[in-house]
């Protein structure tokens, strides 16, 4: 079998005494959606976390295409591809869709010392990326973030993920707080990212929303992954929703049974 | 959006409040006294203009990036004392006393960087204890007795920095060049670089900036020294020009300098500023303070006004913040 894109192995994170993953184990393949699903407190933030590198783990591996790394920041994470959007701290309102585009990673014109932007580069490939990630309204680049909805801000955090190549594109919560089209819109980004070769791990409470759009669910109780194969297309929310609350294992092993093709 | 006329776009812009308060000042002004518009009343308030205004243009870059500087009026008496010290004494040149004040005032900035960024404490109290530091280090050194300055004339530097000259009727000071020079400097800066566009980000989202590989903390405590540098190079100027270094100049402007800053329409929570609007922030307090003497209000009423200005501004600047995050 191939190796998958992320493997986290024995993810294991203590807060003090409190155990927040006790040996999760997950994985996301190449060009694959997967939505990470649980209750609160459930350990999903917790091991998005150690994935984009903003805690430390307290012990596991992680692998990336089969290659041993370690995630020590979130610099780190993104020098390895990978991406994490959060809802409200991913882009900078008072600057523009462009600026925010390319933050931290500006083109500069010649001569270099002079440090200067290169504005028109970076709204050519911003007009380029609002129209690849399906932002229909004529919006300028030069917008600042400030004056968009929810899903285009999602939709431009999305557009930079893909444009600077991230591997995996890591979203949590993208449709909380939008209304239907705005969510249909953030869906269909996601599916674009993955069509053009991107992985995504697509947290939502809305599992509603997850079953749009993913290709695998996984399901986390109580600091551990308690089902990693289950297909959306198999099964149904009432199925999952009762894996997320917690049955027995038998029950879950028969829902993931009958769910899932044997392998 | 794009269906804005310019003249909309215009209004919409921070700048245009302060521009209008500040056209509608010199009116008045020169409506009650023609004199307020003679070559003499506007050489003398250029001339002091540029020293604040060169400790404003560093602050509004720094409170861009969500910090500010109330160290610097101390910093403004400091440095001079400082030079003219070292000088006085024997121990140094003028210029070298002038390199070692500016190099004492980054160190300043420095440490004052330092405390913000690394042990995250607010800017507002690490500044409040330089301030204290610099003022009394200042007193210290020289008992609280103004030092002797008359040994300048005929420096290169104080030439150099202060020399001046008639534009037909119009006296100016080489410090005016130095101030164009360093709001265009940092104009570009804020507006065109790189650095502008991390410093806009670190005031605005800072997590959001560490989350793109933006060394936040090393733009701000650049920031800080630049800062500092700046108050320092402004008392220098200002101390060769009247011929005077006394400890205790420089007391209360970080406060009018903050209000020429935010006046401009740069703002106090960060991520938003201007450079043209703190120049008209700047204009519009020193006209204010010139044009209400020149008319006959007494002196002592000018905070008045200047408080009235700035809870007007702030009125105006919050009510075109909600239009614009309305996407009007």
């Amino acid at each position: 079998m191939a190796e998958p894109l992320i493997r986290m192995q024995n993810i294991r994170k203590s807060y003090g005494r409190v155990q927040a993953l006790e040996d999760a184990n997950f994985h996301v393949n190449e060009r694959e959606i997967v939505g990470l699903l649980g209750d609160n407190g459930a350990g999903k933030s917790t091991l998005i976390k150690v994935l984009s590198g903003a805690v430390p783990l307290t012990s596991g591996d992680i692998f990336i295409r089969g290659k041993k790394v370690s995630l020590r920041s979130t610099s780190d994470a993104i020098a390895h591809g990978i991406e994490t959007i959060y809802q409200d701290s991913a882009l900078v309102t008072q600057l523009s869709i462009a600026r925010n585009l390319f933050l931290g990673r500006e083109p500069i014109k010649p001569p270099r010392f002079l440090n200067r932007m290169d504005q028109e580069a970076m709204n050519t490939v911003a007009r380029d990326l609002l129209k690849q990630v399906g932002i229909s309204k004529n919006i300028p680049p030069t917008t600042p973030i400030g004056s968009l909805s929810g899903g285009e801000r999602q939709a431009v955090a999305i557009a930079r993920a893909m444009h600077f190549d991230s591997d995996l594109i890591i979203l949590d919560e993208p449709t909380n707080n939008l209304g239907v089209a705005e969510t249909q819109g953030v869906l269909s980004f996601v599916r674009s990212a993955r069509d053009s070769g991107h992985s995504c791990i697509f947290i939502a409470h809305n599992i509603h929303h997850v079953f749009q759009v993913v290709d695998r669910i996984v399901v986390m109780r109580r600091g551990k992954v308690v089902a990693d194969d289950i297909d959306p297309k198999k099964t149904n929310v009432t199925e999952v929703e009762r894996i997320i609350t917690g049955m027995s294992d038998k029950e879950i092993r028969d829902a993931v049974a009958d769910g899932t093709p044997s392998h | 959006m794009e269906n804005h006329s310019l003249i909309q776009r215009l209004i919409a812009r921070p700048e245009f409040g302060p521009f209008v308060l500040l056209v509608v000042e010199i009116a008045v002004f020169w409506g009650f006294n023609h004199d307020f518009l003679s070559p003499q009343n506007i050489s003398n308030t250029l001339a002091f203009t540029v020293e604040l205004g060169l400790i404003a243009l560093a602050m509004t870059l720094l409170m861009t990036s969500g910090e500010f500087d109330l160290s610097v009026g101390s910093l403004f008496g400091f440095s001079p004392v400082l030079m003219w010290t070292l000088f006085n004494a024997g121990v140094t040149s003028l210029e070298v006393g002038f390199v070692v004040a500016l190099l004492v005032a980054a160190l300043i900035g420095l440490v004052n960087g330092w405390f913000v960024t690394q042990l995250k404490i607010p800017s507002f109290l690490v500044t409040l204890g330089m301030l204290l530091v610099v003022r009394g280090s200042a007193l210290f050194i020289t008992d609280g007795f103004p030092q002797r300055t008359w040994s300048a004339e005929g420096s290169w530097l104080a030439e150099a920095l202060v020399g001046d000259f008639f534009i037909g009727p119009f006296r100016i000071y080489m410090s005016l060049f130095w101030f164009i020079a360093a709001a265009i400097a940092l104009g570009y800066v804020l507006t065109q670089s790189r650095t502008g566009n991390w410093i806009q980000a670190g005031g605005g989202n800072p997590n959001a900036a560490r989350a793109r590989g933006v060394n936040v903390n090393r733009v701000k405590i650049g920031l800080f020294v630049l800062s500092s540098v700046m108050a320092s190079l402004a008392g220098v100027i200002s101390s060769l020009r009247t011929s005077a270094a006394n400890p205790n100049s420089g007391t209360g402007y970080e406060l009018e300098v903050i209000a020429m800053v935010v006046i401009g329409g740069t703002a106090l929570t960060g991520g938003r500023g201007t450079i043209i609007g703190t120049v008209l922030g700047i204009l519009i307090l020193r006209v204010m303070r010139n044009g209400i003497v020149l008319i006959g209000v007494p002196g002592l009423a000018y905070n008045i006004f200047i408080g009235a200005i700035i809870l007007g501004m702030m009125a105006l600047h919050s009510w075109l913040e909600r239009r614009h995050q309305a996407g009007t």
